[in-house]
Parts: C-alpha cells; structure tokens; sequence
C-alpha cells in the first residue's frame, strides 16, 4: 500500500507526497503536462531538445548540475508524446537544494544562442546515434506516420526529421517555456523521508511565489478509426528482417486498456508467451519477439516486433503472427495461463514500490491522468480482467483492418 | 515575465553514507555460504547464486554464457517450456548472468511463492540436461543477435578494445566468430557445467523482506548437495594486450563513429584504486565530467561521452567510450588526450574536486538505498574477498585525498603512450 496525500498551492501546482522512512534519500519528481503532441507538425522534436535546455542554467544559477552535485543528488529527465519529467535523488538532509534548483528553472530559464546551438547539435548527435546509425533505429519513424494519419502521435519525440531541430529559433524556443512550462501546467511528487506537513512546507516555500502563466489550449484533432488494413515495406542494410505491427487500443489506464496491456503478456510475455513458444521454439521463423502497449494519454498502440530468422519468409511469418491472434478470437485462455499473466502484474507492481523514484514518476503521472490511487488499485484492476473480456478485446482490437505493419526487408546477402 | 525572486541559497549539508552494515553470514549444512541483507518493505526477496564459473575458465569461446543461458532449458524433473511457464507462473524475474569472472542466476520473487521457486532453482542450477534441440535453436538466436550486434558501431570498438588490451589468446580479450556459434555441443556444456556449477564454488546472497524459514529452506534444497574437495581451477594465465595501439575499423555507412581509448589497470585490491575512481569521475564519469563538458556540452561532437574504470579478478581496465559524429571523430580524440594531459599537468580546482567529492559520496548513498542495491554492491566487494567496509574506507578516501596526489595518479595510470586507441566508423 503506496499511501500518499496531495494539495495544491495558490498558483496551481499539484503537489503529491509518499512518505518512506525505510530509505535516507527523497525522489523528486517534476512532471510538466507537455509532449511531443503539443508541437507545430513543422517544428516536430522541440518538446524533447526544450528538455535539454532546461539543464542550460538561469541567470540566478548559472549552473543547473554544480548545486545538485554538492548535495549528492543525482538527476535526469525524459520527454514522451504527452510529457516532460524531471527527477532527482538526493539525500533527504539537502531536499532544499534540489526544490531551489526545479523551481528556479519554472521560474525563469536563461535563454541564450550558445546553449541553444550547443543542445541542437547534441539532440542531433542523439538522433544519429540512437535512431538513424543503430540497425533499426528508424523502424518506429515509419511505423508511426503509417499508423496515425491526423493525431500529432504520428511523429516520434525525437521529431521527425532531424532538420526540424537544426531550425529551431531562440524565439521559438521562449515561446515554447512560457506556454508550456508554468506552475498551474506541473506536478511535483516527493517520495522518501519526507513528511506530509514538511513537504507542504516546502513546496509552498520553494514553488509559491513563482506565478501563474497562461498555457496554449491544447486542441488535438482525433485520431480517425482506422478501417482498411495498412502495409509499408521499406528495404534496409541490416542483418535480418523484421515485421513490426501496430494496432490501435485504449488510451493509459481507460477502458480495455487493462486487458490490452495483458493481452502482449500473453503474446509475447516472457519466454512462455504464445508467439515465444509457437513461433520461436517450435516453427523457428523468429529469433525474437516482443509487444507492448505505448500506454499513451490519447488513444495509442499495441505494438508487435519479430525479428525473422534467415530462413524464415516474410508472409509465412506474418501470417503465423496473425494465426496466433486469431487463435485468441475462438478459444478462451486457459486459467492457468489467466493466472500467470496476471500473477506476473501483480509481482510487477510490488517490484515496482520498491524504489522511491518509480513511486514518485508513477505518483505524478497517474495524478495527470486523474488518480494517484491506481498506484494501488491497478493490480485488482488487472486481477479483474477475465478470459471474456480477453477474447472480446482482441475480437474489437486485434483486427486487421486495425492493423499497420512496417515489413522492414534486410536487402543484405551476407546473412 | 518573470521576476528576481531573491530566494536564498539553501545551506548543503555533507553528505554522509554513515555505517555501513554487513550481511549477515550463515553456512548451509554442505558449506555453502549465505549472505542475509533483510530489510525492504515490500513482500518481495531477490536471491543471487553467484559461481566461479565465468568466462575465464572457457576453453571454447561462448561456452560459459552459452552453458548459463542453457540452464532453463531443460532440467531431469522439468522440460525447457515448463521451466519458463512454472518462472512466469510464479510470477518470478530471473535474470541469468555471465560476467568475465563469475556467472549465475538472479531471481526476484514475490515470498509466498519461495518453495515452488527454489524447487525450480535447484533443477535449473544443479540439474539441467542441455537438450540438442534447445541448444541449436539457443545458438540460432544467438547469432541472429550477434550479427545485429556487429552492426552497431560502438560493440566492434569494444570488442577490438579488450582484444587489444588483454590479447586475443585469452578469455577476458577474445572476441566473438561467427563459427564460435557451430563449435558447442552437449558434452562440452555439460563438462563446463559439471566443473564449475558446484556446491563449493557457490555463493548465495538474499536480500529484501526475508522470508521466516528461509534456512530451512535454503538447506531443504541447497544444503544437502554433496561436496567435494575444492579443486583449484587451471589458471588461463594473465592476460597481456597486444602490440598495436591505434586502430582503426572501418564500416561503411555509418553516421557516427565510435571511440575507445584506455589501457589495462588495477583493481579493487590496489591501494591506488579509491584514487583513481576519483581521478576518473573527474575526466569522463558524471554529468559535469571534463569530457562531457567539453566534447558534448561546448563542441556539441557528441550526446554522450563517459569514462570507466572496472575492476576483473585477473587485471583491470579504464576507458573512454563515445559515438561522435564522423566530421569530428579525430577532434574528439584530440579532445580526450588534452583532458588527460590537463589533469596530469594541472591541479584540480578545489570547488571542482568538492563537486565530485559530494557526488560520489551521495553515489553511495544510493548504493545503498533499498536491500537489492545493498546486496549488489556487497557482491561485488565480496568477489574481490572484501567486505563493506570497502565501501567505508572508500567514502574516507573520497573525502581525504588532495589535487597533487590525483594529478600524480593521472600520471601513474593514464600515461598517454601506453594508451590504446580503437575507433569504428
């Protein structure tokens, strides 16, 4: 049991405290309610080299690090689709330190050319490095555009392309913090040896009188259902095929979004998932497979990877994928297979509060999505998903006229 | 917009990592020692079997992982996919590892489960079978994964790095052949397994919220294996690097390359080590370091550049390792040699010496936060045939040593010419 309380101050900020005592150290996590979907389809990465930026120092602490450091904190942040979170760990005694370092940063960001020039070309380095130079770096650069047509989802956080990032202004980049990063658009979650009434405290203290600012309303058009399946083939110099898959599911922690999230456990849980077993193991078409939900805050994805074994054919083995699925439409799962699944979750979840950061992330995401309590009740929430409901979400799911695949060919001849 | 909002500067404190516990230690009927870190507040337990059984001691390339990994495959009371439906069932994490020096099995559980889970534990360790078609298909996906592997142009620097340091003759620099994966076999598995997956070259570390019986049944399961005498394992020789220091591999389409430079060095027994873990958070080993704010934060070369230095039983290495862009691949060497001769050549400033001081002191803080860090930092004190208070005499080290004495280690051990470099790209 995660027991936590929350209040907000005057100029808006949510704030969310958990108290450990089991540990020296508190988790400080700030969470601003901007993403890569906030951004004009022409300026597409901002959201994410903002990020970097935002480690650029103000005018009042030239350097955002050399602080934190001497009070053996440690720091790092990540930007998605629908956030931009920071976080912190530092030694309970030297809290203050890392409260004045976040809130100066609301408060007020020094922007300059230098840095602005400087975190370009590292985002691009990033772009290079881990989505263009790695073998299928670029694979979800083409499975999302193929599976969103309207939503702002359809490019990924580190933009589209890496022009986009080499082009953004100074001017652009100011605009961005004072629409986007505001007290009354965050949430602050503190985990650790903290006490409520401390935690108030502070928070006030340090985040009180840093006012409020007006956020750009955020109009995201819908995402269209998808009715016709769609296909992409790209040719690539890498060592082995791929088939990526993506279909459309429930928003993060909606409606059918449990069952979805279970249903990849099923699929490809572990080494006795269906398609690790039948696919892997027995028809040896893949040397690998895996799947996920992207538990976005709009609707998001199911998404299916498998990497082909040298013999395999491409169709046989995209067809062998959709037979497993088609599988889960007749027959019910069996109980024990229930079980595991869902004793899996449950493990997860306590695996989870053990560390006080990932009580602190999940404090504060699950705050924006509008209850912290399902830091609590998501286990039961997964327990209460039953083989009918599994069978009907994959019969209103797991369609092929829901269905994107990125057929990613290795042209290669040495295999 | 925004406004001065003269907020003060709140007071550090020094950060103090305090007593360090020691586990406690208990022996299982057979000998086999059991090192207890029983804290946590979740109702969950991670245990560790550790064995002398890494790479060091393989005559065949591949031959330790490819045993480790071989272990959930099949054991005489269970068949390969029961094993991994009973592991996922009882809803367990494992994690089997093969570091140079040791390998074993890492397993998280939630307590309730714990007899179903050393049940299986004790088959997977002590009984598998390595059946021929698991092995074939194991060494199928291996492959597959090595060859994407060799793609990346960071692993082909690596592993022609530790060939260059520690020579190609022995385990800690060989690097992987594609034929490496057609040359095991059963016997060979089975051999390596029966030699080194024994009672008495085992270790077994629990930590979290401690289960009541946990002895009694460690022993049920554990205990009851026979010993035999301690046979003193053939000794594969110190490892020497090779003559050519600067390489260079080409690959063709690539947008970055990637850079490694470094050398072999001592490790955790040497008097000199504390020092020049210091020496090295400074040049390349935290957000702030030299490097990072040089080739990453002022060129704009790189999204990341970092240093190490990592303790085996046999030697020990430092290094520096980052993907830059192509244009600037010989500017970011450049760069690295002038960081190293800087800290050779000038004192550390003292504000800059007291960041990374503060830094490494909260490091081991969270070193030990929680009982599985706790367990994991023990172990790798404890393979060494140390104990906590390395750590302990770490953070007073930390806090004690001078800029003179760090620029004197910087000329013991990063003497540019014995340096080795390797770049891909």
């Amino acid at each position: 049991m995660v027991s936590f309380s929350k209040f907000t101050l005057d100029n808006g900020l949510r704030v969310i405290v958990h108290e450990d005592s089991s540990t020296p150290l508190v988790a400080i996590n700030l969470l601003y309610d901007v993403g890569s979907k906030d951004e004009d389809p022409s300026v597409t990465g901002l959201a994410h080299l903002f990020e970097h930026l935002m480690f650029g120092g103000t005018s009042e602490i030239p350097e955002f690090d050399t602080p934190l450091l001497l009070a053996g904190g440690e720091n790092n942040a990540f930007t998605n689709s629908d956030i931009t979170n920071f976080y912190i760990t530092v030694p309970a005694e030297n809290i203050e330190t890392a409260l004045w370092l976040e809130s100066d940063r609301m408060n007020c960001l020094d922007f300059n050319n230098k840095s602005l020039d400087v975190q370009k070309k590292v985002v691009v380095e990033e772009f290079n490095q881990r989505y263009l130079n790695y073998p299928y770096g670029d694979s979800l650069l083409c499975l999302k555009p193929l599976a969103y047509k309207v939503h702002p989802y359809r490019w990924p956080t580190i933009g589209i392309d890496p022009s986009h990032i080499r082009n953004v202004t100074l001017s652009q980049a100011g605009d961005f913090f004072y629409s986007h990063y505001a007290p009354n658009n965050a949430i602050l979650a503190l985990a650790g040896k903290i006490t409520p009434s401390q935690a108030m405290k502070l928070a006030e203290k340090w985040f009180g009188n840093i006012e409020r600012r007006k956020i750009t309303t955020r109009e995201l058009t819908a995402e269209p259902e998808q009715t016709e399946e769609r296909t992409q083939v790209v040719e690539r110099d890498v060592p082995a095929s791929s088939i990526f898959k993506a279909w459309h599911v429930p928003a993060s922690r909606k409606e059918g979004f449990y069952a979805c999230d279970m249903i990849t456990d099923i699929l490809a849980g572990g080494e006795s998932g269906r398609l690790s077993v039948r696919l892997i193991k027995r028809k040896k078409l893949f040397s690998e497979i895996d799947a996920f939900i992207t538990a976005d805050i709009d609707p998001g994805l199911l998404i299916l990877h498998g990497k082909l074994m040298k013999e395999a054919k491409m169709e046989e083995a995209n067809d062998s994928i959709n037979e497993t699925i088609e599988d889960l439409k007749t027959k019910y799962v069996s109980a024990a297979e229930m079980e595991k699944v869902k004793n899996k979750y449950e493990s997860s979840v306590i695996y989870g509060n053990t560390s006080i950061l990932n009580k602190a992330m999940n404090l504060a995401y699950l705050e924006l999505l509008g209850n912290p309590n399902l830091i609590n009740e998501e286990a039961d929430l997964y327990r209460g998903v039953d083989k009918t409901i599994v069978m009907d979400t994959v019969h209103k799911y797991l369609n092929r006229s829901n269905c994107s695949t990125l057929f990613y060919k290795s042209t290669r001849k040495e295999r | 917009m925004s406004e001065i909002r003269q907020m003060k500067k709140p007071l550090i404190k020094q950060v103090d990592p305090g007593k360090l516990p020691e586990p406690l230690l208990v022996f299982l009927k057979n000998g086999i020692p059991v090192y207890i870190t029983d804290s946590g507040t979740e109702d969950i337990e991670r245990i560790e079997f550790s064995f002398d059984a890494g790479s060091i001691h393989e005559n065949s390339p591949l031959l330790a992982s490819t045993t480790n990994l071989m272990l959930i495959e099949g054991s005489e009371k269970y068949k390969s996919t029961l094993i991994n439906r009973l592991l996922d069932t009882w809803s367990a994490f494992f994690h089997p590892y093969v570091e140079r020096d040791r390998a074993g099995f890492v397993i998280y559980f939630l307590n309730r489960h714990i007899e179903k889970i050393l049940d299986i534990a004790g088959e997977i360790l002590f009984h598998p079978v390595f059946p021929d078609s698991e092995l074939k298909l194991l060494m199928k996906k291996r492959y597959r994964k090595f060859l994407i592997e060799k793609d990346k142009v960071y692993r082909l620097a690596a592993e022609q790095f530790f060939e260059s340091i520690f020579g190609n003759q022995h385990p800690y620099g060989r690097q992987t052949l594609p034929a490496d994966f057609s040359n095991l076999d059963r016997e060979l598995l089975s051999d390596f397994h029966g030699l080194y997956y024994r009672p008495e070259k085992m270790a077994i570390f629990v930590s979290g919220k401690i289960h009541k019986d946990i002895l009694l049944l460690l022993n049920k399961y554990f205990g009851e294996i026979p010993i035999q005498p301690v046979i003193a394992n053939e000794f594969s020789g110190f490892p020497s690097g090779q003559k050519k220091r600067v390489i260079h591999i080409e690959k063709k389409g690539a947008l970055q390359s990637a850079i490694r430079i470094g050398a072999p060095t001592i490790n955790k027994r040497h008097e000199d080590y504390f020092g020049l873990k210091v020496l090295n958070v400074i040049l390349g080993g935290y957000f702030g370091s030299r490097l990072m704010k040089n080739i990453r934060e002022e060129k704009g070369y790189t999204y990341g550049v970092s240093s190490s230095v990592v303790s085996l039983n046999l030697s020990g290495f430092l290094s520096i390792s980052s993907e830059v862009s192509n244009k600037f691949t010989r500017n970011a060497v450049d760069e690295i040699y002038k960081e190293i001769r800087r800290l050779q050549t000038e004192p550390v400033p003292v504000e800059e010496l007291s960041v990374v001081r503060n830094y490494m002191l909260g490091e081991l803080v969270r070193m030990f936060d929680g009982p599985f860090a706790a367990a994991e930092s023990f172990r790798s004190a404890w393979e060494f045939g140390l104990d906590n208070s390395y750590y302990t005499r770490f953070a007073a080290r930390i806090r004690s040593i001078e800029p003179d004495e760090i620029k004197a280690l910087a000329k013991k051990y990063y003497k540019i010419d014995d340096l080795y470099e390797v770049t891909a790209g």
